[in-house]
């Protein structure tokens, strides 16, 4: 499949064919006077084996454009596809497969199974799917993300960085064409939060990873290749290789 | 605080319905027993008033201190009434025994049909449905029941044997309906002119004698008058006096009935009580900020608490009312099929009378709020700090000392009282004993509960969690995840599972004890017993002379009475055979000589003579002779008369007595059908003959015994219902407090299907966990039960209806599962993550 040019001249390394595409996207909550238009139209394409990220003041709509890609929630109007597929259109289950087989998520909290153990939870995405895990990949990831030590434990006896970390290694361990994120390092102190952004980064530089995460920090923003930003439900800007100094400044120049 | 209380309520309504549902079942089964006697009552009331109407004075026979021997009124006491002063008409009423012989030349049902006198004019209270009532000594008239099965129409010819087994032909000239006669309803009844009931009856007088007071006399006057005539030694009432008595009589038996259904509304209550406390301990704990926030803004405790139990007052209130609504329903719901499965009831307007509304509304709202109690305590003990944590902590729970102390306690109290009523004299006591020895246990079950839930928990769900795959897992994850709530929640179930395995293991066990008693004593192929009187002595003869046939032992029997004991006693003898040795507690038969008898224990108690002791027997024929005592048995298993003499000293005290009961073995090696046949043939002279072999007798118990285990199984199923609505309460709240985690496990590709099997395994394991622990503990109390009632049990587990009771528990469980399921498939993945 080709992807024409309006959808952003960005080009990644090697200019494979993109991840994630949506076209045309739109989406109303409610209805008559009560409408709210979230997305009136956005037309976005991530590459594959790049980190973007989303951002925009509050109630711009990055939530509900990440819930759109991601196939958690569906869509008013356009397309999407994740890789060759069309996710407008499938059924629920479907979907649930298709999130099963290709997506990884990180949320902003309660991101684990407060039953299940730390290595438990990093295989639940795998056990769901009923596959086996790489132990090769395992224990890359699990040294990756430096929780050897604590894979026996329950959340409850993590800290919250900790446990962003086994959500983190819980995304990666089933090689999702895509890894969605949303607000990851919300809820974290800022050292903690760097921690987590570095391995974020680090498995798009080693694995290859394709990462989309919204944030509304411009220090997350920096660790990413490629900044997005939306206003109003529009995709008004972006900026590439940014720093923390160039997102706020554009921040700046879109909320003014 | 009362404002922030009901629209706490309002918030949670669907989540108190389930709870409201329970408590309104419980309170509508209780109004529901109240109704259903009440309009029983009423209805009776009413036709016993319109029967009496046309009475103005009724005369009994005294009452004489042992009820069965009350002695007929003579005819000249009838005409002692005829003649008082005031007394319009009088009639007397004869009822006896009066067999109707079937279409097969066989007397018809298992006791001989009532012969019953018709008397003419306005006294006759007996409705003639079809036809006309007897006027002549060759017509009689049949209640419409017997008719119907027996198939007999108006015109046709019946034989009816009179007292003597001698039968006479009469021409059906009507048939009648027997209202509310219980006795009738039983066994049919054939009426005959009054002079005819008394010549077919044998009756030497009157049952009661009804007096229409003449034009313009009263009925006290006329009562007094009649009581002048006939001097002492009767009761003479008004008509009114007369109805109420009828009343009186009859409402012990409602009495009764009420009784027993109350202990299972009884039961019902506290299953609802579990589920009550359940669901207030599961709401407090989810409404743990919204507390600290009224804590914050300055509740007191008092408040706090106050809210929680006004709320259950509120729910408990409208769920009686609802329970009252319901209880109404099925009172009168069950009068009518009771009515259409021809129970002889009144069908009367349904009764709503003020003692029910009080009594459901009191318990439905003491209930709810007593449930209530301790999970309102709990909430006062939340800290206004816990308002700013962000998330609600997971219960956790450790045993603490005070729970292992009190739980070992009343366990190791309840096995000690338990084994105390198992060695004990067997008895009610006994049985009482080790039901309070249950109790006991069972609430040290109830509070080792959270400890148990979580091993039994990985036992019953090994194969679940295993099968289906991770919603198997997750499930069994969950289902000890709070294992306060899961106990509770189980042990409702188990409430219901352990009577229900308790009944069924105990009747089971009675069942196989005393058959297995029977045959030890003597295996009979066939019994020929008669309906009413003896046998004639021929019949055993006839018996002897068939070649298929190979011992025929004769049972005979008749009243005596002995020295100091409670008279008469059942004195009999047996024609002896060499293989027919019933077994004796001790002594021995061979010692039979005689001179000399066998007694039962409790007889040879009531006497006070002991192995080897005389007793004086006084005897229609020979006085009264001194017997040396041989030997005792045991009554319950034994089929030898209490006394038992030797044959020969048997017609020497008595004379030629008929035969009572015939035990034939078939010889060996024939086909037990043509042996049965023969037995057949040979009774076939004999109306009142009748031939069961020993598996239409086991038949038959069983029959009565299945139909007893499932009512009360039935009875009880209202429990198992109530505690399901406990299940599905307690899942739909676990739900509710796990929506983020089912929008996580959605997200990382759990389909729907699979979540809500993640719920249908949850539910399946907290119902194989109630069940199997009900099932435990009903064999264990059902073996402790049955060796209390008799001795040398064979204890049995009917092991299929426990497995059904198990299998049914658990799919109950999975439907319990079903609503709560299906909202956790169906919200929204966005909605819940954004949640919170
Ligand atoms: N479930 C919903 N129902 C109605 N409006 C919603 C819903 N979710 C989001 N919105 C609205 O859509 C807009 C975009 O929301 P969101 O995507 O959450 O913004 P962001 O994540 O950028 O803060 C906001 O105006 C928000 O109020
Ligand atoms: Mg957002």
């Amino acid at each position: 499949m080709t992807i024409t040019g309006e959808v952003g001249a960005w080009n990644a390394r090697e200019s494979a064919t993109p991840a994630v595409v949506a076209k045309g996207l739109t989406k109303v909550y409610g209805q008559g006077d009560a409408a709210v238009h979230a997305l009136r139209g956005v037309d976005v394409s991530f590459a594959t084996g790049a980190f973007t990220a989303i951002m925009g003041p509050s109630g711009s709509g990055k939530s509900t454009l990440m819930h759109c890609l991601a196939g958690l929630d569906t869509v008013s109007g356009g397309q999407v596809h994740i890789g060759d597929v069309e996710l407008t259109g499938l059924d629920d289950r479907r979907l649930t497969l298709l999130r099963r087989e290709r997506i990884g998520f990180i949320f902003q909290a309660f991101n684990l199974l407060p039953t299940l153990t730390a290595e438990q939870n990093i295989r639940l995405p795998l056990e769901i799917a009923g596959r086996q895990a790489d132990q090769d990949l395992f224990g890359r990831v699990v040294e990756t993300v430096g929780l050897r030590d604590r894979l026996g434990h329950k959340p409850a006896q993590l800290s919250g960085g900790q446990q962003q970390r086994v959500a983190v290694a819980r995304a990666l361990i089933s090689k999702p064409q895509v890894i969605f994120a949303d607000e990851p390092t919300g809820n974290l102190d800022s050292r903690s939060g760097a921690e987590v952004l570095s391995f974020l980064r680090t498995s798009v530089r080693e694995l290859g990873q394709t990462i989309v995460m919204v944030t509304h920090d411009p220090v997350a923003a920096s660790y990413a290749d490629r900044v997005i930003f939306l206003r109003d439900g529009l995709l008004v800007s972006e900026l590439l290789r940014p720093t923390p100094q160039s997102v706020l400044d554009t921040l700046m120049k879109l909320e003014a | 605080m009362f404002r922030t209380t009901l629209a706490g309520l309002r918030a949670h309504k669907l989540r108190l319905l389930l709870t409201s549902l329970a408590i309104a079942l419980g309170v509508g089964f209780i109004a529901g027993t109240f109704v259903l006697t009440d309009t029983i009552q009423a209805g009776f009331t009413e036709k016993f008033a319109a029967a009496a109407d046309k009475i103005d004075v009724a005369v009994l026979p005294a009452r004489s201190e042992d009820a069965e021997s009350s002695r007929p009124l003579s005819e000249a006491a009838l005409e002692k009434v005829r003649a008082a002063e005031g007394v319009g008409e009088a009639q007397g009423l004869i009822r006896g025994s009066a067999a109707l012989v079937g279409k097969d030349g066989k007397a018809v049902g298992s006791f001989p049909t009532a012969g019953i006198s018709l008397p003419e004019g306005p006294l006759n209270r007996t409705l003639i449905t079809s036809g006309s009532a007897p006027k002549t000594a060759t017509q009689a008239v049949l209640d419409e029941n017997t008719a119907k099965t027996r198939g007999f129409a108006v015109g046709e010819t019946v034989t009816v044997l009179d007292s003597k087994n001698v039968g006479h032909e009469f021409t059906l000239v009507g048939l009648f309906d027997i209202g509310l006669d219980q006795q009738l309803a039983y066994t049919g009844g054939v009426g005959f002119t009054t002079a005819t009931a008394k010549a077919m009856t044998g009756e030497k007088g009157y049952q009661e004698i009804d007096v229409a007071a003449a034009e313009g006399v009263g009925q006290e006057k006329a009562r007094d008058a009649v009581a002048a005539a006939l001097g002492p030694g009767y009761r003479v009432t008004t008509g009114e006096q007369y109805a109420d008595d009828l009343v009186k009589a009859n409402g012990a038996d409602d009495q009764l009935i009420t009784m027993g259904l109350l202990m299972f509304g009884l039961v019902a209550m506290f299953v609802a009580a579990l589920v009550i406390y359940n669901t207030f301990n599961i709401l407090v704990a989810q409404r743990t900020r919204e507390m600290a926030l009224l804590r914050c803004i300055g509740a007191t405790r008092g408040q706090v608490f106050g809210s929680i139990v006004l709320e259950s007052a509120v729910v408990g209130g409208l769920s009686s009312v609802f329970g009252l609504l319901i209880g109404y329903g099925m009172g009168t719901g069950a009068l009518s099929v009771l009515i259409a499965i021809g129970a002889p009831l009144p069908s009367a307007t349904a009764a709503l009378a003020p003692r029910t509304i009080v009594v459901a509304l009191l318990v439905g709202v003491v209930v709810t709020m007593g449930a209530a109690l301790l999970p309102a305590r709990s909430a006062t003990r939340v800290a206004p700090i816990a308002a700013l944590r962000s998330q609600i902590e997971e219960q956790t729970f450790r045993t603490g000392v005070l729970r292992a102390i009190s739980a070992a306690v009343f366990l190791v109290a309840g096995t000690a009282i338990t084994v105390i009523g198992v060695t004990m004299e067997r008895g009610q006591l006994a049985l009482v004993v080790v039901m309070a020895g249950g109790l006991l246990f069972f609430l040290g079950v109830l509070i080792l509960g959270p400890v148990i839930v979580k091993p039994l928990a990985a036992f019953v769900g090994w194969l679940p969690g295993r099968l289906f795959g991770v919603p198997g897992r997750l499930a069994l994850d969950n289902s000890g995840r709070n294992p306060r709530r899961s106990a509770t929640t189980t042990v409702a179930l188990t409430v219901g599972v352990t009577l229900m395995t308790l009944i069924s293991v105990l009747v089971g066990t009675l069942r196989l004890t005393y058959s297995h008693k029977l045959d030890e004593q003597f295996p009979v192929d066939y019994m020929v017993q008669s309906q009413s009187g003896g046998l004639p002595r021929a019949l055993g003869e006839a018996l002897r002379d068939r070649p298929e046939l190979a011992s025929v032992v004769a049972i005979r029997e008749t009243d005596a009475k002995a020295a100091g004991g409670r008279p008469p006693y059942r004195v009999g003898t047996f024609t002896a055979l060499p293989d027919f040795t019933p077994k004796l507690t001790s002594g021995s038969l061979d010692a039979l000589t005689p001179g000399t008898v066998v007694v039962a224990d409790h007889t040879a108690k009531d006497l006070g003579v002991k192995l080897g002791g005389r007793m004086p027997l006084r005897t229609a024929k020979a006085g009264t002779v001194d017997l040396t005592v041989v030997g005792l048995f045991d009554a319950e298993t034994s089929p030898l008369p209490e006394m038992t003499v030797p044959a020969g000293d048997f017609d020497r005290y008595f004379g030629a007595v008929d035969d009572r009961q015939l035990m034939v073995n078939a010889k060996d090696g024939t086909d037990l059908d043509k042996a049965r046949k023969a037995v057949e043939a040979a009774a076939q002279p004999y109306p009142t003959a009748k031939v069961s072999s020993s598996t239409d007798i086991r038949g038959a118990l069983d029959e009565a015994l299945d139909m007893m285990v499932m009512i009360i199984t039935g009875l009880l199923g209202l429990s198992v219902l109530i505690s399901l609505l406990g299940i599905a309460n307690t899942l739909s709240l676990s739900v509710h407090e796990r929506t983020r985690e089912s929008a996580l496990l959605r997200a990382l590709g759990l389909t729907r299907p699979q979540l809500r099997r993640t719920l249908s395994v949850e539910a399946l394991i907290l119902g194989l966990i109630g069940a199997l622990v009900g099932a435990a503990l009903g064999v264990a109390f059902g073996w402790a039960s049955a060796r209390t009632v008799t001795d040398g049990v064979i204890f049995t587990v009917p092991v299929l209806q426990i497995l059904a009771f198990v299998a049914v528990s658990g799919l109950a469980g999975v439907i319990a599962a079903v609503l709560p399921a299906r909202r956790a498939a169906r919200a929204s993945i966005v909605d819940a993550l954004a949640a919170g």
